[in-house]
């Protein structure tokens, strides 16, 4: 989890400094009096790399992804909830007794 | 609906406090979520829990949950003394409650006075007559004195009013099984299958019904009710791939005087008995022979 978390910083910090690299170039630009077509390359690839990072982040750093199959080993349904509504107290249960006595105790 | 994961963490928390490994209380919350019936178990935790004062502080506010928990537990295994005073320490927080009234009905039904228990049932539905649970334990009721077309009446009245309840569809299913009305129950399965499609244990329980209804229309829709089983169950429902075996000889039989359409192929009743035999060879070696005889007189 340290390393991921380590990537999403880095990539958090990757895509702030080519927000600014993008601000500070169009105000050079505008000194220059020229069309902003596009920032420069480095900061698109500068970009690109925060954005690989920030990604591989998200991907690593919440843990293991959990299976959606519904008939995949784990999700498998197994039997049904036991209907409580419904349940009733005269079953051959009432026969056998219970070893300990249980009683609350205040 | 409990899924393999959480019934072998039940299984394990069970274990773990039997041998008094501590944990009582996440196997009573997980016992509550999975609508589970562990009366025994349910009772020796929580009155472990609950008989310690420590332990009942650290609860806060979900103590009275757990008193109502071993309160039904105690109705369950006929502890009618530890559910009468968890009853009355519950109306003594909740003065007002129609919960603690519920509680106290179906004290009154444990202990058999079903008269008294009809009459604060319908003392609690005179200030609230849309009140599921309520209703639900007038059917438990019926069913219970042994009055099962009583009990078939009011389910079906309820079911007029709340066609959700796919709890009480089922129960209705169950009670025309045990009544032989195969129609009817099928009729139910279909209600359960359409609201819950994704359960697999609906479908198999459909294609039993249509396979003891018989009838080569029946058996080729329970047929194809065992193959959705398995699909949805990853081919480890043991049932459902029997189901195939017997539908596929059953339909044999049934089809053997009629012109011989053949549009049965036979590859699916070979698939399933070749993955019964690997799965009776990896759980139950001894009962491989059983196998394998019973599958043999089905492919005729």
């Amino acid at each position: 989890m340290g390393l991921g978390f380590i990537f999403g910083v880095f990539g958090v910090l990757f895509l702030f400094h080519a927000a600014y690299s993008t601000i500070q170039y169009r105000g050079l630009l505008k000194i220059m009096e020229e069309e902003f077509s596009g920032p420069p390359m480095n900061v698109v690839l500068e970009l690109l790399l925060g954005f690989v990072f920030c990604v591989s982040a998200a991907l690593t750093v919440p843990g293991n992804f959990l299976s959606i199959h519904p008939d995949s080993e784990e999700n498998r349904i197994v039997s049904l909830p036991a209907n409580l509504d419904f349940m009733i107290f005269n079953h051959r249960a009432k026969a056998l007794p219970l070893e300990i006595d249980m009683k609350l105790k205040h | 609906m409990v899924s393999k994961t959480e019934e072998t963490q039940l299984n394990r928390l069970e274990n773990q406090v039997d041998n008094g490994g501590g944990g009582a209380w996440e196997y009573l919350c997980l016992a509550r979520k999975l609508k589970v019936r562990r009366p025994e178990n349910v009772l020796k935790y929580g009155l472990s829990i609950l008989n310690d004062s420590k332990k009942r502080s650290a609860l806060g506010p979900e103590e009275w949950t757990l008193y109502e928990q071993v309160a039904i537990a105690a109705m369950d295994c006929q502890c009618l003394d530890v559910a009468k005073d968890c009853i009355k320490v519950l109306r003594k927080k909740f003065p007002e409650s129609k919960r603690v009234g519920r509680l106290e009905g179906m004290l009154l039904e444990a202990k058999g006075l079903w008269g008294e228990a009809e009459k604060a049932y319908s003392s609690l539905l005179e200030d609230n007559a849309l009140d599921q649970v309520i209703h639900k334990r007038r059917v438990a009721m019926a069913k219970a004195q042994g009055n099962i077309s009583a009990a078939i009446e009011w389910l079906n009245k309820y079911l007029e009013i709340f066609m959700a309840d796919h709890d009480a569809w089922r129960e209705l299913a169950e009670i025309y099984v045990s009544l032989q009305m195969y129609k009817q129950a099928a009729f139910c399965y279909e209600e359960l299958i359409l609201s819950q499609p994704t359960v697999p244990l609906y479908h198999l329980a459909y294609a039993d019904v249509l396979y003891t209804l018989g009838g080569l229309e029946n058996l080729q829709t329970a047929k194809k009710y065992y193959a959705s089983t398995i699909d949805l169950t990853g081919g480890k429902n043991t049932r459902a791939l029997l189901g195939i075996c017997l539908c596929t000889s059953a339909i044999g039989q049934v089809s053997k005087g009629r012109n011989k359409e053949d549009k049965e192929s036979p590859e699916l009743q070979s698939l399933a008995a070749k993955a019964l035999e690997k799965d009776y060879k990896q759980r139950a070696d001894d009962k491989l022979g059983l196998l394998t005889s019973v599958l043999t007189s089905l492919k005729i």
